[in-house]
């Protein structure tokens, strides 16, 4: 009898799939969205933020190809994935983190924060995210907490590489240093958040708007709204332009590879919070990392809910935690740890939100499902 | 119908998926199929208890006799679509991939047609019980796909009163066009036998739904429907409209409750294809011994809407269409969706076949999936029509955790496919299920026998008690 079809894998219904959707697809989407970021990181930060990326994203896809091959999984580079998660984590760190920091960042990221949970697609934290907790929550952690001004490279050199040491005279402190040897403590400046965190400024809003090009700090010493929606600030590598990684989510939404309920309730909740406190709202929403945050890492589909409604409660649920991280405790920024709190109960929330059975006489508002009993595992 | 209706009816329905419709036979006519020289007609060909043959292998049959009944209620005959002689009865390869006990017959070529059969008289005015014991002898089945005995969905119990009786021309699968010529070539058929089921009935409305993508469709019957309390209502163009339970909320907003059937909600649905069955059968008495087939696909020289008599081998059919172009790599008997691929073309066409889709190696029908790989995109999860979710129902069902499966409600799933043609990894998600299905009815069984056994050795106990 002649063959003409395999009775296997293959010939199971549906014989059809939609056309270009893939997890490549999805990936390269994001990437793509990050590029006017990442351009304008090395334009402000100098030649030294691009080291930090290629560090970053190399360290993220060679701990992936080791860490599968270790354990024994199928090489899935192409996927993108370590790509995006290299790239994110560089986003996350200031421009004068050490290489080497930024390297066992990426490490832990990838190896720890991924694969250790079962690879893509299983991991409970975005990658990027757990990442830079873990370099924030241990003694690598102070080489993390030195930003460097905007266009601190003028008049210095664009390619002049940062160098960190540690000097331990009268107890330990960091200092970075140019190759030529300049200390870098002149060209630091505290990021708009850490200023507003010490109560040391207002934002001067009647003079704060500075255009590109003149001086990009008001009267009062902070960065103007308009400085800080064009991305003329210090910070982190990835966060400082609101204007560029805007225009990146909003590309993301018209791909539908990210759900605009995500980011959307993240500002929504963070913002809620700003105005009824009424803390500078407009500052503190351009200011950190919540748009980065609020696009690209909350929206991660492996940690955020599947479910609408899900995604309305973890996004509003991260806003509101940002904020009052930001405003009542000692941390300036909260978008991490937000973030990552909520991916904890990201499964829980599916699990109480999913749609009531079609056909269901009742259907009640949260579905309550009954404990699983027996035994987790059966063959039979 | 301009765009805000359409917007209307799309957001009539939660969920779904947009394949490409790929409609290639829309535009050629209904013609007459292959004269075949043998025909295997399965035992098996609908839901229910499979028939017991009533001919002997040397037996000469006749054109629509029964060759085939079972005691069952759920169940329905099967007949001979030729003249000729009984030559085995034995089991072959059916399309559902088991191999069932077969009728193989050689035809004379005479089509004798078999003593009394002819025309019913005045069916609209017949009683119920008497249309419902001719459409089981005339071993009407549902031909949508699912195969469901007639007769059984004609028989309501009296504290469900049916209120419309829907007749689904919303064929969604890509590709398949039977329904569709149907409804331009023979519209008068589809109305006379929708009035014959209202009539079994008792219901009031007809109500003929049909996607918003057959304009030409619902003109020609909107043309064909006289006003008597019958409507063309248009659906959306999402797969899988013509779902039964998915076509009974978008047309009457109701929902079919879980393990129920539409008459639970005053609903009966039959396929345009079903009505046109019934009408011949009262108009002329002849049974259900052909079917409309689309014959489609990269795979085949021609493409077609051909009437076949069931029992005639795919690959006769295929010849018929002007045979293979290029290598096959794929023959899907049905839609791309639900459709079955088969490992030879040696089956016949049965009850069911409403499609004969051959695709060549290499055509995007043929690529292998992947291993389950979710990444909780949650895609899967809004376009379930069932409300269902479909990732975590893979990922239960690969690691074999079967009694979690129940809470997900595991039986709910009618495999539609609108998960996995949707799923960015390309998870073999309905087979995952398939799978799943199997081991949670396999185990519930068990469970069950188990705990029966249980209470019947704590009876003997209590009862070897009493008499020590």
């Amino acid at each position: 009898m002649p063959t003409v079809g395999k009775w296997d894998d293959s010939a199971v219904s549906p014989h059809l799939h939609e056309r270009g959707q893939t997890i490549e697809r999805a990936m390269l989407d994001v990437l793509i969205a990050l590029m006017p970021a990442a351009v304008w990181a090395v334009i402000v930060f100098g030649f030294q933020a691009f080291v930090v990326m290629v560090v970053s994203v190399a360290t993220a896809m060679l701990t992936e190809l080791v860490m599968r091959w270790i354990l024994g999984r199928k090489a899935t580079l192409h996927d993108l994935s370590a790509v995006l998660t290299g790239l994110l984590l560089a986003f996350l760190l200031p421009v004068a983190t050490p290489l080497w920091v930024v390297a066992i960042g990426s490490f832990i990221a990838v190896a720890v924060g991924k694969e250790l949970f079962g690879g893509l697609g299983k991991n409970i934290f975005n990658p990027a995210l757990f990442g830079r907790i873990a370099i924030m929550i241990s003694p690598l952690f102070i080489y993390t907490t030195k930003f460097v001004k905007p266009f601190w490279w003028r008049g210095i050199g664009f390619f002049t590489p940062i160098q960190a040491f540690i000097e331990n005279e009268g107890g330990q402190r960091i200092v970075y240093k140019t190759i030529a040897g300049t200390p870098l403590d002149a060209v630091s400046h505290a990021t708009p958040l850490s200023l507003i965190q010490n109560g040391r400024i207002v934002v001067d809003t009647t003079t704060g708007a500075t255009p590109v090009g003149a001086t990009w700090l008001t009267s009062t010493g902070a960065p103007g709204h308009h400085s800080l929606f064009l991305g003329l600030r210090s910070g982190s590598i990835g966060e400082v332009s609101v204007l560029l990684l805007l225009l990146g989510g909003l590309y993301l939404i018209y791909r539908r590879t990210i759900d605009w309920r995500i980011p959307v309730g993240v500002l929504g909740g963070a913002l809620l919070l700003f105005v009824v406190e009424w803390e500078q709202p407009l500052y503190q929403m351009l200011a950190g990392g919540l748009f980065l945050g609020a696009f690209y890492m909350a929206t991660d589909w492996v940690t955020s809910p599947v479910t609408r409604r899900g995604k309305w409660i973890y996004a509003v649920g991260i806003g509101v935690c940002i904020g009052l991280v930001r405003l009542h405790t000692p941390w300036p920024e909260g978008v991490a740890i937000s973030i990552l709190t909520w991916n904890v109960l990201t499964v829980a929330i599916d699990r109480y939100t999913a749609r009531a059975r079609f056909g269901a006489v009742k259907k009640p508002l949260f579905n309550r499902i009954p404990p699983v009993t027996g035994s987790s595992r059966q063959t039979e | 119908m301009g765009w805000a209706d359409n917007l209307k009816r799309s957001l009539l329905v939660k969920g779904g998926v947009h394949p490409p419709a790929s409609k290639l036979a829309a535009g050629v006519k209904i013609s007459d199929g292959p004269k075949p020289k043998r025909v295997l007609i399965p035992l098996s060909q609908h839901v229910g208890a499979a028939c017991e043959p009533l001919v002997e292998k040397g037996d000469r049959v006749l054109l629509g006799q029964k060759i085939g009944d079972s005691d069952s209620y759920i169940s329905a005959p099967v007949h001979s679509s030729v003249s000729g002689e009984v030559t085995s009865i034995q089991r072959f390869p059916h399309p559902s991939g088991r191999d069932v006990l077969t009728v193989e017959i050689s035809s004379d070529g005479e089509d004798a047609p078999a003593p009394g059969l002819g025309p019913a008289p005045d069916p609209l005015s017949m009683e119920p019980g008497e249309i419902r014991r001719r459409v089981r002898e005339g071993g009407i089945v549902g031909l949508g796909g699912a195969v469901f005995p007639t007769h059984v969905k004609l028989s309501p119990p009296s504290d469900r009163p049916i209120e419309a009786v829907i007749v689904n021309g919303a064929e969604c699968e890509p590709f398949l066009t039977g329904d569709y010529r149907l409804m331009l070539e023979r519209g008068q058929d589809i109305i006379h036998g929708a009035r014959i089921i209202r009539r079994a009935v008792g219901a009031e409305r007809i109500i003929i739904a049909i996607e918003q993508t057959g304009p030409k469709a619902i003109a020609a019957m909107r043309e064909a429907v006289p006003d008597d309390g019958i409507e063309v209502f248009i659906l959306p163009g999402i797969y899988p409209q013509g779902a039964e339970k998915t076509l009974v909320k978008t047309v009457l907003g109701r929902e079919v409750p879980s393990g129920g059937l539409p008459m639970d909600v005053g609903a009966i649905v039959d396929n345009v294809g079903t009505c046109a069955a019934i009408s011949e059968l009262f108009l002329t008495g002849m049974p259900l011994t052909r079917r409309i087939v689309t014959v489609a696909g990269d795979g085949v020289a021609g493409r077609a809407n051909l009437e076949v008599r069931i029992g005639t081998v795919v690959r006769e059919v295929i010849d018929f269409c002007g045979g293979l172009s290029g290598d096959p790599g794929k023959v899907i008997l049905g839609g791309p969706m639900m459709g079955l691929a088969q490992y030879t073309m040696d089956v016949p066409v049965t009850k069911a076949t409403g499609g004969i889709l051959v695709f060549k190696k290499g055509s995007v029908f043929c690529e292998e999936p992947g291993h389950f790989s979710c990444i909780r995109c949650g895609r899967c999860v809004r376009r379930c029509p069932m409300n269902l979710r479909p990732y975590l129902l893979g990922s239960y069902s690969d690691a074999g955790m079967w009694d979690h499966l129940e809470d997900l409600y595991i039986n709910d799933c009618m495999e539609c496919g609108s998960c996995a043609y949707i799923c960015p990894t390309k998870n073999p998600l309905v087979q995952l299920i398939k799978v799943g299905k199997e081991g949670f009815n396999r185990r519930k069984r068990k469970m069950e026998a188990l705990a029966e056994k249980a209470s019947e050795e704590a009876e003997e106990k209590e009862n070897a008690g009493k008499t020590a």
